[in-house]
C-alpha cells in the first residue's frame, strides 16, 4: 500500500514536470473549465428569470444542488476522466506496454491519464453552493460536513465506476464507439432535481446510471428536504457497487483482451 | 534451469467476417459470420536459463501472437505454459518482474517526459532498490553511451538513440529474461553493432535468457546459438544455426575461371568419385555445385594438377537465401 501511495506521488511529480512544461496550456484548460460553468450557472439564472420556482424548488436551492455536484465532478475528472482509452490504448497499442508491468493495469492507467489540476474545480463548487446558501436558510450540524464527505467519495465512485465500466466495452472490441459522450450527457441530468423530469428518467438516474447520487440526492439531504433523505443515504453504497462493477467488468475484459496490431 | 516450457500452446482469434455490398452489411446487423483463425499451432517450447534464442518467421507466422503469451499479454486458448516458473497471464503482476520486454516498432518509455525520469518511473514501478537501481543504471548507461540523451524527452530521440534507451528501460529490474521484438528494425549498423555488443554482455554476464525475433537475420548470425522458425502457427525447425544450413542450404558452389577451354566431360572425368555437378557458364568459365559432405578442398586438389585456373571463387547460400527458400518452399519441403 505504502509503495502504491510512494508510485502514486512519482507519477504526480512527473506530470507536474510535463504540465509545466505547456503552462500555457494549463492556464488555457483552466479558463475554458471555467467558461463551461460559468454557461451552465446562466443557463440556471436564465430559468429562474422566468419563473421563480421549478417544481418546488427555488433559485439558491437549484444553485446550490449544482455547487455541490461541481465538487464530485472535481475529484472525478482530475483522476477518472479518459476520454482516449480506446484510442490510445486499444488502437495504437498502449495496453501492451501496461500489461507487462508489475502493477494493476487499471491502476496504470488512471495514474498515466490524471490531471489533478482539475481539483480546482472543489473551490469553484465552493463558492457556488455558498452563493446558492446566501439565499436560503441552511442549517448545518456537525456531522453534515462528515456526511458531504462521505457522499462526495460516493458520487466520484458512482461516476468512476461508470467510466471505468464503459472503457471496459473497449477491450472486447476495438472498434470506435460513441457511447461514452452519450452517457455522460445523460450524465449532466443528475445535477437538477430529479423530480422535475419525467418519472422514466428518474427511475434511469436512480437505478440504471444512478448519476443522480452524484449530485441531487446527496445535495438534497443537505438542503434538508426530507423526500429523498434515504436514497441519499445509499449514495456511498450505491458509489461502491458501482465502482466494484466497473472494476469487475474491467478484470474480465483484460482477460478477454486481444492485443492491438498484425 | 527451464526459462522457458510450452506443452502445445495455441492460441485462436475468433475473426468477424463482413459480406459484401450494403445488403451484405445489414445482414451482419443481424447475423454476423466468424471464422476462427489459429495464430498459433501446439507448440512445444523448451528454452533452457542462459540461452540466446531467434525466433523468425514471415509475417503472420504467429510470431508476436506467440511472444504476447509469453509475455503474459495473451492468455492461450489452450495448452501449457510456463514462464521463469510463473503462469503467465494468470500470474501476471508476479511474473512481469522477472522479463524485460523491447518491442521495436513500440515505445515502452513515456513519450513525454525526459529519458531519465522514465527510468526513475519504472524504478518505482518495479521496486527496485536504489543502491541496486544506482550501480546498475549507471553501468548500462556506459555501455550504451545514452549519457548524454538523459535529460531529452522521449520524443525528441532519433530511433536509434530511443531503441538504446528502450534496452537500458527494459534491464533496469535486472530480469531473467529479455523478449525483444524487432529490436534493430530501421537502425543503421553502427546502433545495430551496439545493440548486439550489448545482449552479448549482458547474456554473458547475468546469464539473462533472450528470446528474439526479427526479420534481419544477420542479428541472428551475431547473437543467436539457436534458431526457432515458424510458419503458419507452427514451429517448423528448431536448432542450431548450423544445422540449418546443411539441412537447406543448397551446398557450396565454386566457380572457376580457366585459361583454355575445357569441356564438361574433362572435368567430369577429373573429379569422379566426388558428388559434384558442373555446368558452363561462358567458354571459360565454369561452376561446380557441391554436395554437403563434398570438401571445397577435394574438389579443388583434383583440378589444380590438371587445368590451368586463373581465378577461384567459392559460395554459400546466405542465411537469408535458405530462409526465403523455406518460405517459398513452405511448410512440405521442410
Amino acid at each position: 500500500m505504502l509503495s502504491l501511495v510512494s508510485l502514486f506521488l512519482e507519477y504526480l511529480k512527473q506530470y507536474i514536470k510535463t504540465r509545466l512544461v505547456y503552462r500555457w496550456d494549463f492556464l488555457a484548460q483552466f479558463i475554458s473549465d471555467l467558461l463551461f460553468q460559468a454557461v451552465n450557472l446562466i443557463f440556471i439564472l436564465v430559468i429562474f428569470s422566468h419563473t421563480t420556482q421549478l417544481k418546488g424548488w427555488t433559485q439558491g436551492e437549484v444553485i446550490f444542488i449544482y455547487g455541490y455536484f461541481l465538487i464530485p465532478w472535481a475529484f472525478f475528472a482530475s483522476f477518472f476522466n479518459i476520454w482516449t482509452f480506446n484510442d490510445r490504448y486499444i488502437i495504437r497499442g498502449e495496453l501492451d506496454r501496461i500489461l507487462t508491468r508489475p502493477v494493476h493495469s487499471l491502476l496504470q492507467v488512471l495514474m498515466e491519464n490524471m490531471t489533478p489540476e482539475s481539483l480546482l474545480g472543489v473551490i469553484n463548487g465552493i463558492v457556488v453552493m455558498i452563493w446558492g446558501m446566501s439565499a436560503l436558510e441552511i442549517e448545518w450540524a456537525w456531522y453534515d460536513l462528515l456526511l458531504m464527505i462521505l457522499f462526495i467519495f460516493g458520487g466520484v465512485a458512482v461516476y468512476g465506476g461508470i467510466n471505468i465500466l464503459l472503457m471496459s466495452i473497449s477491450l472486447y472490441t476495438d472498434s470506435k464507439n460513441d457511447i461514452q459522450p452519450i452517457i455522460f450527457n445523460i450524465g449532466n441530468y443528475g445535477r437538477y432535481p430529479v423530480n422535475i423530469y419525467h418519472r422514466l428518467i428518474q427511475i434511469v438516474l436512480t437505478w440504471i446510471l444512478p448519476f443522480a447520487f452524484v449530485g441531487f440526492y446527496p445535495a438534497s439531504f443537505l438542503l434538508d428536504q426530507q423526500a429523498w433523505r434515504e436514497l441519499a443515504f445509499l449514495t456511498p453504497l450505491v458509489g461502491l457497487s458501482v465502482l466494484l462493477i466497473g472494476i469487475v467488468c474491467w478484470n474480465r475484459g483484460i482477460r478477454h483482451y486481444r492485443g492491438a496490431g498484425n | 534451469m527451464l526459462s522457458i516450457c510450452a506443452r502445445g500452446l495455441t492460441k485462436e482469434f475468433r475473426v468477424f467476417q463482413s459480406r459484401s455490398g450494403l445488403l451484405g452489411a445489414f445482414r451482419d446487423l443481424w447475423n454476423r459470420n466468424y471464422r476462427i483463425i489459429r495464430a498459433v499451432d501446439h507448440i512445444d517450447l523448451e528454452i533452457y536459463q542462459g540461452e540466446m534464442v531467434g525466433y523468425i518467421g514471415e509475417n503472420g507466422a504467429g510470431k508476436s501472437t506467440t511472444i504476447k503469451m509469453l509475455t503474459g499479454i495473451l492468455e492461450p486458448t489452450s495448452g501449457d505454459l510456463t514462464v521463469n516458473g510463473y503462469h503467465p497471464h494468470r500470474q501476471r503482476r508476479e511474473f512481469v518482474k522477472t522479463i524485460g520486454v523491447v518491442f521495436g516498432q513500440r515505445s515502452q518509455l513515456w513519450w513525454d517526459i525526459a529519458v531519465k525520469e522514465s527510468f526513475r518511473l519504472l524504478q518505482k514501478v518495479y521496486r527496485v532498490h536504489d543502491e541496486q537501481y544506482e550501480k546498475h543504471l549507471r553501468r548500462m548507461i556506459e555501455v550504451m553511451d545514452i549519457g548524454n540523451l538523459l535529460d531529452q524527452p522521449v520524443r525528441k530521440l532519433s530511433l536509434g538513440q530511443r531503441m538504446r534507451c528502450e534496452l537500458v528501460a527494459a534491464l533496469i529490474h535486472q530480469p531473467s529474461l529479455l523478449f525483444l521484438d524487432e529490436p534493430t528494425i530501421g537502425l543503421d549498423v553502427l546502433v545495430k553493432d551496439n545493440i548486439r555488443r550489448f545482449l552479448k554482455e549482458i547474456n554473458q554476464e547475468f546469464r539473462t535468457t533472450i528470446l528474439l525475433t526479427t526479420h534481419d537475420l544477420s542479428d541472428i548470425e551475431a547473437l543467436c546459438s539457436r534458431v526457432i522458425m515458424l510458419d503458419q502457427g507452427r514451429i517448423i525447425y528448431d536448432g542450431d544455426l548450423q544445422r540449418l544450413r546443411s539441412k537447406w542450404g543448397s551446398g557450396k558452389k565454386i566457380h572457376l575461371a580457366v585459361e583454355e577451354n575445357v569441356s564438361l566431360k574433362q572435368l567430369e572425368k577429373y573429379t569422379e568419385g566426388l558428388a559434384v555437378t558442373w555446368s558452363k557458364r561462358t567458354e571459360r568459365k565454369v561452376s561446380a555445385v557441391l554436395n554437403h559432405d563434398t570438401p571445397v578442398s577435394k574438389v579443388l586438389a583434383c583440378l589444380v594438377e590438371r587445368i590451368p585456373i586463373q581465378e577461384v571463387q567459392i559460395e554459400e547460400d546466405s542465411t537469408e537465401e535458405i530462409v526465403r527458400k523455406i518460405y517459398q518452399g513452405g511448410e512440405t519441403n521442410a
